[in-house]
């Protein structure tokens, strides 16, 4: 037996493809952000270095104008904004030696290029966070950018702006936008693949039904192509097999049915005979090799018999047969209901318990059967008082042709298919069949069939009204 | 008897064989001849007519399955022609092409293969009852037969309750309810049903008369109709209690 692999995939189509599409889409969102990212944050920090720098250059140049030194600081507060802080002194903020960092060149280029006039001018840039300034001035300029620019007379206009990233904030409802567009791709693919994979489930619902019984339809050849390959397969084998079994079947029922003729002029002409032994002997052979054929042919029909099913009373049959048996002198009693309405093939039904009741008789030496209701099943008991079979061919004894050592004596005889047939009728009524050994000794046959009527259909219940036109009859006729 | 029977060969009447298997059919001529009968064959369908109007048949016994046209087809034939009783030969599994074999008016049937003396019991219960027609016992009228919501169908032999539930019978019970049926509401004595009932069936395991009535109250009835379809009449017999129609 081949075991299950441990499942890490999700195991229909439908959710295999929705987690493929689910990680595309993570990996299509991610790689769009980070373009996007890189995109609108260089567009946006040159913008913005853009504006920076033509403000400190027209500050400088108003603040240089102005001679007072007191004025120059007010108007140099005065022109500040909160995106940008400017201070004038007579020292530069940014230290001489402040380490020239990565960002801080590309600023100071960047400066340079946007403000063509800066070239000649003496300026410093420094992060602070770099360690641009004073130990002790680092930590109010958390986070700054800082620009020293040299004015003519030597002092310097600091300028510090945040080094803040507009991006940031848009970052949380892109990521939402993307979260509820991709859960809504998501349910139209789940949708569209159930819709693309119901094909496939039909094809497997057909193959779970499919039967000998009748030409049933054939599954639609529609869906996708590989779907439709299957289909088509599917009915071509389904066509093939029952050409098959129905090639078979005909050939067997066709030989049996020409061993009839010479069965009949064998028994035509043992009746000839004046010996009356020999006929009688020659009469047993041919009942046996008459059985053999039925039994044969019940074999290959069932499943395939064309009995329609009715409501029949599975008490009144076993009541026939068991008043039958009793009446050729076998051991034979039976208890229970006196009706049991169920749906089924009656003929066939009757064979199943035929077959049950004749092998006690035949290997249990008596019969007694049980009838009696069990939940929503009857429970049909067959008891004997033979030697049982070991546990161990409980199983087998229901292949086909499969005889208990014991029982391949001529005495017996039997062709090994009783129990088959038995067991093949019962499960296709929707029952069981199952064996166990009396502790007393003896066999006990179990068959559970569904009781597929209501009550009601008891024989004998909503009579009431007939039973009073009964009444009259029989006054009139008394 | 049988010595008896070949001292006088055309004494329980002609019987027309039709098979298309000639061994068969010399089999079967050889088989009645020695208990009594005289017998034309003929070996198709076409035979079956001109027989018919060259020799007064009693009976025939009819394979199904014959060359050129069906039984069945012969059958309607047949029954156009003439009332004579007909025993159709069919195959065990052929239920349908015995049943309309039946609508088309043969009066018994007999699945392949046969016993002779199964053959010879039908042959003489279908003779006595074509001899017996117009007398005291009247001839089973063929289909459906109701009785208190019952339904008997006699071509199928299937008995169903008011409910559609199918109840099994056997060949004994059958037979003796048909009879019940076809005489209802008469008292019947023992002997009388014995007779009516023996018309059909050959069947060695017959159990007296008052054992197959009190297996066929008991399949017919329930504890709250007991006794209210086939009542005893103490001295005299049995009755069949419901109103019958035949349909």
């Amino acid at each position: 037996m081949k075991t299950q692999p441990l499942r890490l995939l999700p195991d229909t189509i439908v959710m295999r493809a929705v987690m493929i599409l689910i990680g595309a889409l993570v990996a299509m969102s991610l790689v769009g952000y980070w373009v996007y990212r890189v995109g609108a944050e260089g567009l946006a920090t040159t913008a913005r270095d853009k504006g920076l720098a033509e403000r400190i250059v027209s500050i400088k140049r108003a603040v240089s104008a102005i001679p007072d030194e007191i004025e120059r600081d007010r108007a140099a507060h005065a022109l500040a904004t909160a995106s940008l802080e400017v201070h004038w002194s007579k020292v530069s903020l940014v230290l001489g030696n402040a380490p020239v960092t990565e960002r801080s060149r590309a600023m100071e280029v960047r400066l340079r290029e946007l403000v063509p006039e800066f070239g000649t001018e003496s300026f410093r840039v420094g992060y602070a966070d770099d360690g641009a300034l004073n130990a002790g001035e680092g930590d109010a300029y958390k986070h700054m950018l800082l620009v020293s620019v040299k004015l003519d007379d030597g002092t310097w206009l600091n300028f510090a702006s945040p080094t803040f990233g507009t991006a940031h904030h848009m970052a949380g409802n892109i990521l939402a936008i993307a979260a509820i567009v991709g859960s809504l791709i998501i349910l139209i693919a789940i949708l569209l693949l159930r819709w693309v994979t119901r094909p496939l489930r039909d094809l497997a619902i057909a193959a779970e039904r499919f039967s000998l019984d009748e030409a049933r339809e054939p599954v639609s050849e529609l869906g996708p192509a590989e779907v439709r390959r299957a289909a088509k397969a599917f009915n071509t084998m389904g066509d093939r097999v029952r050409r098959l079994v129905s090639e078979r079947t005909m050939a067997l029922a066709a030989v049996s049915h020409d061993l009839r003729t010479p069965i009949t002029r064998l028994r035509l002409r043992s009746e000839m005979l004046d010996d009356e032994s020999t006929r009688n002997l020659i009469d047993d052979d041919l009942s046996e090799m008459e059985m053999m054929i039925n039994s044969t042919l019940e074999y290959l029909s069932v499943g395939v018999a064309k009995e329609p099913p009715k409501a029949f009373d599975l008490a009144t049959m076993l009541r026939t047969i068991v008043d039958g048996e009793a009446d050729r002198g076998q051991p034979i009693t039976l208890k229970g209901i006196e009706h049991a309405p169920v749906l089924g093939k009656p003929v066939a039904m009757k064979r199943a318990m035929w077959n049950i009741i004749g092998n006690a008789l035949k290997y249990g030496n008596t019969a007694t059967v049980h009838i009696k209701p069990d939940g929503a099943q009857v429970l049909v008991e067959v008891l004997d008082d033979g030697p049982g079979i070991p546990d161990a061919e409980f199983e087998r004894v229901f292949e086909p042709f499969y005889r208990i050592e014991n029982s391949r004596s001529r005495q017996t005889g039997g062709t090994g298919l009783g129990l088959t047939i038995a067991k093949s009728i019962i499960v296709e009524h929707g029952g069981t069949i199952s064996l166990h050994n009396r502790q007393r000794g003896g066999l006990r046959v179990s068959v559970r069939l569904p009781v597929k009527l209501v009550e009601t259909a008891m024989p004998g219940s909503g009579k009431c009204e007939d039973a009073s036109t009964r009444q009259d009859h029989r006054n009139m006729r008394f | 008897m049988e010595k008896a029977a070949t001292a006088s060969p055309s004494d329980h009447g002609n019987i027309l064989v039709v098979d298309d298997d000639s061994e068969i059919r010399l089999l079967i001529t050889k088989f009645l001849q020695r208990h009594g009968y005289h017998v034309h064959s003929s070996g198709d369908a076409l035979g079956v007519l001109e027989s018919l109007r060259r020799f007064t048949i009693d009976a025939i016994i009819l394979d199904v399955m014959l060359p050129g046209t069906t039984g069945i087809e012969a059958c309607r034939q047949i029954r156009e022609a003439s009332p004579v009783p007909v025993i159709l030969l069919t195959a065990r599994s052929e239920e349908d092409i015995r049943v309309s074999g039946l609508e088309g008016g043969a009066d018994d049937y007999i699945t392949k293969p046969f016993s002779p003396r199964e053959l010879l019991a039908r042959l003489r219960s279908v003779l006595r009852r074509s001899r017996g027609a117009g007398q005291t016992i009247e001839i089973v009228s063929k289909g459906r037969i109701l009785f208190d919501g019952w339904n008997l169908d006699t071509l199928r032999r299937e008995l169903t309750t008011p409910e559609g539930v199918l109840i099994d019978l056997s060949t004994g019970e059958y037979n003796l309810l048909v009879a019940f049926l076809e005489h209802a509401n008469r008292v019947l004595s023992r002997e009388m049903l014995m007779e009516l009932a023996k018309t059909r069936t050959s069947d060695p395991f017959d159990r007296t008369i008052d054992v197959q009535i009190s297996r066929l109250r008991r399949k017919l009835e329930t504890s709250e109709t007991t006794g209210q379809i086939i009542k005893t009449i103490r001295g005299a017999g049995y009755i069949f209690v419901p109103k019958v129609t035949f349909g």
